[in-house]
């Protein structure tokens, strides 16, 4: 080949590769397709077994939180995740629904691989060990539950969970621990409910326990013992059923020293009511067996009939008071330990992991159907404090004012030691400013995303504003799906290093849909 | 085609079409109420759903047109609007297993995928059947597919 025509071959496919980068849509980062998988800053939704939602190994703190800038953006195929990530040295890996779970390289956003079988990611992911090979695991809003290899991001397994109800929903994260996973169990029948024609209900919630290296069941506990009946008819034909309900739809809480598992019901969704909705189970890690259950709330039965005015709406109708947020295993200043769980009617009980009885209680706001307290509290074990973030946001509410924002309370007793109220700042925009989202701890500093869309970082100490970021915008995203920030809500932000990560978006039950991922970092400068 | 039979007029049939349209719900949904075949939590899970809503047009469908679909080639709709179905060629009742299996199904296969999309290609099965319409001998697709034609009869049936 003469040597010009070989001189303009090469600028020509200089020249070409430089155009395709150029294109949107085709501007890609290289990195490995390998992530890093010695350090993992999380054991699941909690970050540890305790469910405490301390992120220890963070370098944001109460005097550089200020400091942070937003990092990079992905744009979600959906615009209501509910996902949370899980962070290594140098990946996050995240579900992204109706792409899959990925795995991004945490300094660029480059999408390391893809595991595109788990369609509709709702959870954070937990992780463990087989034979030396690290597995994710991470469940499917309808989908099931998924076991990854985490170097190449391939399905190990994946179960249903339909062992006892055919309509799973999986909504609450699971949790491994040794080669167990405990996955929490709500149900499709809180809205097949709303259909007239619709017999219902007849499913319970649960929480499973499968083998982590083949996903069989090993124990699969139901929340309501009894089989439903047949309490009614409308329509001539339709039939009513009873017992059902008590979902499980937050994450489970793991008590290694005792071997028990903790985790809330939601409420009944038929006539009769039971002693086991609206309630705390302590049940054996080894055989599913309850220790205790601590109910709260009696007699709450809703569906979401009720909200279409359907005639399968309970009569008589419940506050639907769940315990979605996990509950948090403490040690008190005394020596005591206690499990701290917060409640959708803004209740908040102190209960002996012994025995199941109440140590001290309080209450904060007015709750209602959408918290009060929503998806999930944190405690800084140290400072003997635990942080519930409110919603009080205006459905089904209760009687009492409105009183959105963070409370900081002593773990000891239930005492208020700082509130620190949202300001409503929603004039114009789709929103309410309560914290409904789950929140993080760290050294000196609470993240909390709110409803109306900013992203704040709170002193522990003293309640106040550090940093605040509206994420109500339109972002550029590392992935070339076109961004944009809506309501915080679910399973809320992380810090992990020096990063924060936070999720923007929530379409569900009215507030502001969004699709964004939003990694912030602390530049080098401003690292202690 | 005999003498006592002549292509059916455009509006009648799409008269006799919409009476259909409103008696084979109403009846796949008294069949849905009875039976209760989408009142459990089993009827949801995978994609059950689909075919029972399926199962429930079918016997919707052949409970109020079967008996006269076999007797004298009509829908209720078809013989509200006096016309009927007969085989294209020799202008005789149309067979029952030609109005089931081929003309009664075309409708679901080409109608279906329009709950999934009202864009693109699958939008445009249902207008091209229609559009078959205006042939002059008023075939539409399903009827071309099934060897079929709508007619009106003029004089009265053969004893």
């Amino acid at each position: 080949m003469p040597a010009t025509l070989n001189l303009r071959l090469t600028w020509c496919a200089l020249f070409c590769s430089a155009a395709l980068l150029l294109v949107p849509g085709y501007i890609q980062a290289q990195c490995s397709s390998t992530p890093g998988l010695s350090k993992l800053y999380q054991t699941g939704w909690g970050i540890d077994f305790k469910g405490q939602r301390f992120a220890l190994d963070t370098t944001i703190n109460g005097g550089n939180a200020a400091d942070l800038k937003l990092k990079w953006a992905y744009g979600f195929g959906t615009k209501t995740p509910r996902v949370f990530p899980l962070v290594s040295e140098d990946t996050i890996f995240i579900g992204d629904a109706n792409v899959g779970l990925v795995a991004l390289d945490r300094d660029s956003g480059c999408t390391r691989w893809v595991n595109e079988a788990v369609t509709d990611p709702s959870t954070a992911i937990s992780h463990g060990v087989i034979d030396g090979r690290t597995v994710l695991v991470i469940a499917g809003r309808q989908s099931g539950v998924f076991a990854v290899d985490a170097i190449s991001g391939a399905t190990i397994w994946q179960r249903h969970v339909n062992d006892d109800n055919p309509v799973p929903v999986f909504s609450g994260s699971p949790l491994v621990f040794e080669e167990q996973v405990f996955v929490p169990l709500s149900s499709m029948e809180i809205g097949l409910s709303a259909n007239p024609f619709y017999g219902c209900c007849t499913t319970s919630g649960a929480v499973a326990s499968l083998d982590l290296r083949t996903g069989q069941t090993n124990w699969y506990r139901r929340t309501i013992p009894d089989q439903p009946k047949v309490t009614g008819r409308h329509y001539l034909f339709v039939e009513e059923y009873g017992p059902s309900g008590a979902p499980v739809w937050g994450a489970p809480t793991l008590d290694v020293e005792r071997r028990l598992l903790y985790f809330g019901t939601g409420q009944n969704y038929s006539h009769p009511t039971t002693a086991t909705s609206d309630a705390i189970f302590a049940v054996d890690i080894d055989s599913g067996e309850p220790r205790w259950i601590a109910q709260f709330t009696e007699n709450d039965a809703f569906n979401m009939a009720c909200a279409a005015g359907g005639v399968n709406c309970p009569d008589p109708m419940g506050p639907d008071v769940d315990f979605g947020a996990p509950p948090i295993l403490v040690t008190l200043p005394d020596g005591r330990d206690a499990v701290l769980a917060g409640q959708k009617s803004g209740d908040i009980w102190a209960i002996n992991p012994d025995d199941g009885t109440t140590i001290w209680h309080t209450r904060i706001g007015r709750g209602g159907a959408l918290g009060g307290i929503h998806w999930g509290m944190a405690v800084d074990q140290e400072n003997a404090t635990l942080f519930v973030p409110i919603s009080d946001l205006p459905a089904l509410p209760g009687k009492d004012e409105a009183e959105p924002g963070m409370f900081a309370l002593d773990i000891a007793t239930g005492k208020n030691r700082w509130s620190s109220p949202r300001v409503q700042r929603c004039e114009g925009r789709q929103c309410w400013s309560g914290l409904s989202a789950g929140i993080t701890v760290a050294d000196g500093v609470i993240v909390a995303g709110a409803l109306d869309g900013l992203l704040e970082i709170y002193d522990s100490v003293s309640g106040a504003l550090i940093w605040s970021y509206d994420t109500q915008v339109e972002f550029d995203t590392v992935n070339g799906v076109a961004a944009k920030g809506g309501a915080i809500d679910a399973h809320g932000p992380v810090l992990a290093g020096n990063l924060l990560i936070a999720v923007s978006g929530y379409g569900s039950f009215g507030q502001k849909p969004g699709n964004a991922l939003l990694v912030f970092e602390l530049p080098e400068e401003a690292s202690p | 085609m005999s003498a006592a039979l002549q292509s059916s007029h455009m509006g009648r049939r799409l008269v006799a079409t919409a009476i259909d349209f409103v008696l084979v719900p109403l009846v796949s949904f008294l069949v849905m109420l009875v039976s209760g075949v989408m009142e459990s939590a089993d009827a949801y899970a995978g994609n059950q759903i689909w075919l029972r809503g399926i199962g429930l047009g079918v016997a919707g469908y052949l409970l109020i047109n079967g008996w006269l679909l076999h007797r004298r080639g009509q829908t209720v709709g078809k013989m509200v609007m006096g016309i009927m179905i007969v085989d294209a060629t020799s202008g005789d009742k149309a067979s029952l297993w030609r109005l089931i299996l081929i003309r009664a199904l075309f409708f679901p296969l080409l109608y279906l995928p329009l709950l999934f999309s009202f864009v693109g290609f699958w939008a445009l099965l249902p207008l091209l059947d229609q559009a078959f319409i205006l042939r002059s001998d008023r075939r539409c697709l399903h009827d071309l597919a099934a060897g079929t034609a709508v007619v009106t009869r003029v004089a009265p049936l053969p004893a």
